[in-house]
Order: C-alpha cells, then sequence, then structure tokens
C-alpha cells in the first residue's frame, strides 16, 4: 500500500545541533498514529517538518499537502487569549483552503461546523472569546478549527494536554471515529508509551534523533526491558 | 462647544477633513498593530517619514514623494520574518526611530530655520491643512482603508496564528507584507499633515481604548474608529476656542476619552460586583 507520508532520510537541524538523523518513515493512509518519546526526542519536530513549518537539511518528505492541507492542531499556547474573536471565527479560519480571502462560509459550511462544535461538546461556547474559553475548551477549539479542514492528514502537537479525563475521552474517541469511519490519518504527538498503549497498535518511536514504527505492544516490551536492565530507568 | 464646533468648520473644512480621515483610517489600522503587538513601528514609521521629508526637502523633491520612499524601504527592512533572527523586530524598530529622527534633524539644520519651523516643516500641524493636503490624504488613505476591509480576514489569520495559518495556506509573509505596506503608506501620507504624535496617538490610543471595551472585533474597530474622530473633532473646537497646539490637543483629548472609559469600565465592575448576589 502507497504511504500517505514519506520520509526518506531526513535530517533536522536548528543551527549546529541536529535532532533528527537521516529518518525513514512510511506512514500508513487510514492509521492513528502516536508519535512518542522522551521530551526532547523531536517528536514535535518531526511533527513541525512533515507539516513543512521548519526546512528539513537533509532528505526529503512526500506528503499530499499540496493536495489537500492537513489539519493542524498546534498547542494552545500560541493563540494570544485576547484576540477580541469568538471560538467560531477562529474554527472558521479552517475553512480558508476551501473559501480563500474572498468567500464567506455557505451554508453547507456552516452546518458542518454546528456539526463538529456539537461533536466537541462546544455549541453552547461558539461565541465565547479564547480568553473566556478553560483550557481544555480552547484545546477543543483548536481541534475543531483542524477538523473544519475536512483534511486527509490530521497532525496533532499534544493535542490533549490540557484535557481533563472526560474530555480527552470524547478527543481521542473523536480521532479514531476519524480513522475508523472516514480512514483519515491522524499523528500525535503523544504523553506516553502507556496511554498511546491503549490507543493505537502503532505507534512511531523517537529517541536520539531517531524515529521507527513499532508495534506498540513491541515498544511497551522493550521499554520494560530498559527499566530492568542496570542503569535503565525506573 | 457645539457653537465653537460649527465656527470650526465653517472656518477651516479642510483641516476637518484631514483630521477625521487621518483618525478613522488610522485608528482602524491600530486595531491589528495592538493586536500584533507592534506598537513601536507606529512611531519609527512616522519618524521614517518625516526623515524623507527632510530629504525630499534638501533634493527639492515634493515632501511627499520622500515620505513614502524612506517609510516604504523601513517597510521592507521591517516586514521581514524575525522569529528566527538573532535581532528582535522591536530592536530593529528602535534602531530605526534612532537613525532617522536624529537624520531627519541633522538634514535640515543647516536650512537656517528655526526650531520651530523645522518641526512644522518635519512634522506637520493638522490646523494648517489645505484642501490639496486633505486631497493627498484621502487619496492614500482611502484606498488603504478598502484593502484593510478586504482583506482583513486573512490578515487577521496570520496575526492570529502564523503557523496555522502557513499550514492552511493562507501565506502569512504575503499578509503581513501587505499589512506593513498599508501601515507605511498611511504613515508617510498622514504623518506630513497630521504630524508624528498624532498619527501615533491615532494608532494606539482609540484602539486600546475599544479592545479594553469590548471583545468582539467589528465592535472593536467601530469604538476605535468613533473614538478617534470624536477625539479628533473635540480636540480641534477646544484648540480653536482656547489657542491651543492642535496636534497635542487633540492626542490630549483621545488619552482623556481613554482614561474616561477606563474609569467607566472599572465603575460599572464596581457595581456589577455590588449587585452580585
Amino acid at each position: 500500500m502507497t504511504p500517505i507520508i514519506l520520509c526518506e532520510s531526513v535530517c533536522v537541524a536548528y543551527g549546529r545541533q541536529e535532532v533528527l538523523h537521516a529518518v525513514d518513515l512510511a506512514i500508513p493512509r487510514g492509521i492513528l498514529l502516536p508519535f512518542v518519546g522522551a521530551n526532547g526526542s523531536g517528536k514535535t519536530t518531526l511533527l513541525r517538518a512533515i507539516l513543512g513549518l521548519i526546512p528539513v537539511r537533509h532528505g526529503r518528505i512526500v506528503t499530499p499537502f499540496h493536495r489537500k492541507p492537513p489539519g493542524y492542531v498546534p498547542q494552545q499556547r500560541v493563540i494570544d487569549p485576547f484576540y477580541p474573536v469568538s471560538a467560531r471565527r477562529i474554527i472558521e479560519m479552517g475553512l480558508y483552503p476551501a473559501n480563500g480571502w474572498w468567500r464567506r462560509p455557505d451554508a453547507a459550511q456552516g452546518g458542518r461546523i454546528d456539526a463538529i462544535l456539537d461533536r466537541l461538546g462546544l455549541s453552547g461556547h461558539q461565541h465565547k472569546t479564547f480568553a473566556e474559553l478553560s483550557g481544555g475548551m480552547r484545546q477543543k477549539t483548536l481541534l475543531a478549527r483542524a477538523l473544519a479542514t475536512d483534511a486527509e492528514v490530521y497532525i496533532m502537537d499534544e493535542p490533549t494536554s490540557e484535557l481533563d479525563e472526560r474530555s480527552e475521552a470524547e478527543v481521542l474517541g473523536e480521532f479514531r471515529r476519524l480513522v475508523h469511519e472516514e480512514g483519515r490519518t491522524v499523528l500525535m504527538a503523544y504523553h506516553g508509551l502507556d496511554h498511546a498503549a491503549g490507543l493505537s497498535e502503532r505507534i512511531c518511536r523517537i529517541a536520539r534523533g531517531r524515529a521507527e514504527i513499532v508495534d506498540t505492544a513491541t515498544a511497551r516490551a522493550d521499554a520494560g526491558e530498559a527499566r530492568r536492565s542496570p542503569g535503565g530507568g525506573s | 462647544m457645539i457653537d465653537v464646533a460649527a465656527d470650526l468648520v465653517r472656518s477651516f473644512p479642510a483641516p476637518i477633513v484631514a483630521g477625521v480621515l487621518t483618525a478613522a483610517v488610522c485608528a482602524a489600522l491600530g486595531v491589528f498593530v495592538i493586536l500584533k503587538r507592534v506598537v513601536f513601528i507606529g512611531i519609527a514609521l512616522s519618524e521614517t517619514a518625516a526623515c524623507g521629508i527632510a530629504a525630499a526637502w534638501m533634493l527639492g523633491l515634493p515632501p511627499m514623494a520622500g515620505a513614502m520612499a524612506a517609510t516604504l524601504a523601513a517597510v521592507l527592512l521591517l516586514a521581514g520574518p524575525f522569529e528566527s533572527r538573532r535581532i528582535p523586530r522591536d530592536a530593529m524598530l528602535g534602531i530605526v526611530f534612532v537613525a532617522t529622527s536624529s537624520l531627519a534633524l541633522l538634514l535640515v539644520s543647516g536650512s537656517g530655520f528655526g526650531l520651530q519651523e523645522i518641526r512644522a516643516l518635519l512634522y506637520g500641524d493638522l490646523i494648517l491643512a489645505g484642501w490639496p493636503d486633505a486631497a493627498l490624504l484621502a487619496a492614500v488613505l482611502l484606498p488603504c482603508a478598502a484593502a484593510l476591509a478586504l482583506f482583513g480576514r486573512p490578515i487577521l489569520y496570520t496575526f492570529l496564528d502564523r503557523e496555522a495559518a502557513a499550514v492552511l495556506r493562507v501565506r502569512p509573509a504575503a499578509w503581513e507584507a501587505l499589512f506593513f505596506l498599508l501601515l507605511g503608506a498611511v504613515e508617510a501620507a498622514a504623518s506630513q499633515t497630521a504630524g508624528t504624535l498624532l498619527v501615533f496617538c491615532h494608532l494606539v490610543v482609540p484602539a486600546s481604548m475599544a479592545l479594553m471595551l469590548s471583545r468582539r472585533l467589528y465592535v472593536v474597530l467601530a469604538i476605535a474608529v468613533a473614538g478617534a474622530v470624536v477625539a479628533t473633532v473635540t480636540g480641534m473646537a477646544v484648540s480653536y476656542r482656547h489657542d491651543l497646539p492642535t496636534n497635542q490637543t487633540v492626542a490630549a483629548v483621545s488619552v482623556a476619552l481613554l482614561v474616561a472609559a477606563a474609569l467607566a469600565k472599572g465603575l460599572a465592575g464596581l457595581l456589577r460586583a455590588r449587585h452580585r448576589p
């Protein structure tokens, strides 16, 4: 099966410091793939390189984003909460690839946004500004903006980091629906192997500047072994 | 005061038109300047325009041509992405401000004019605006206002979340450059007539007041424009009635409006808190 995203010998560096070394990845279509690694391992860097937000020093990344841009969920800190715009206005930003700068959202797009708001439990908060929303609601607003793009691929940077347990379960349920019912691809930086285990059969494991897609069970066994070995983690 | 205002309109129609145009367009742009958090660019571009006027005066060129050329050059320097550079945009703005404000005075210091004449030459006086000045302002400011209305959405998206905008193909670098070009053109045109202080005041003060009073963008824009226009007409009437310097009086009235709005908002908050069960 042709991968939807292909990384070939990708090296990414900040100045002289190389963060990713010769990463080769073939990400299949229709998969929920958590990117798991320690802080500073390069999860976010790899996702940002795939998004085209940072240049690769060597190698190449092949994506379908020239046809249709991805749905992107950044960490919520990137939005200044004091912007005088409502949550709905922020979500409508996801319609930009379809509408450009000149067209207003039509009735069908408005209906789609209403449905997304409903699924994420945001309907009653759509007219609030970012400052008036709780951390969880802000995260869901950014997720709703990504969903509004109706993309083939969704890329998310710690999308559940600010959510309580119930909201996290709702959001993860939405990701599963995207993958299993609609055949979309979801890539997300995620905070731990144990959490990722219940989410997907495979993960993208990132360590020491290298990345590989492995079975979650294998990754957990390797991690357990590393913890048991002398000098391993706790 | 209404009689004074009516008398002012009869006696100085061109300064009123020039003042209202400058106030309205600068206030609308100012909302985006504050949201983008590049307030210092307002004063830096005004000083650059003054420097351009001084250079044009030395070379025998039209002042507006000098102001436009200098301001657009500064915009090109400042519009680039500064996120990954060692010198941030704020520092570059400071360098441009220091360089242009000193160069402007150095250029005309050998002219034999007194300080007041030099200030009038470089920094303008609203009450002295004639119909040609008002027409020139309209020719530059109205298209810029129309462009802001037309392209407000992608500019807002660019300022709101630059990375997501890039992913969504908003082309943030292009919209950011367009915004700074509009700002540069407005500042170059307005600084010569309304002066550096007043243009900076209209960019910052009414927009701050509006952002304090509302959390809806269209309401913010409406309050900013209305506040700037009210401050301009009131300030010009006060300056006419009491023979005060026009630009400074308008700026003082604008700040007084901001303070009054802040006090009213604080009082309303206290009253709400007292009536809360």
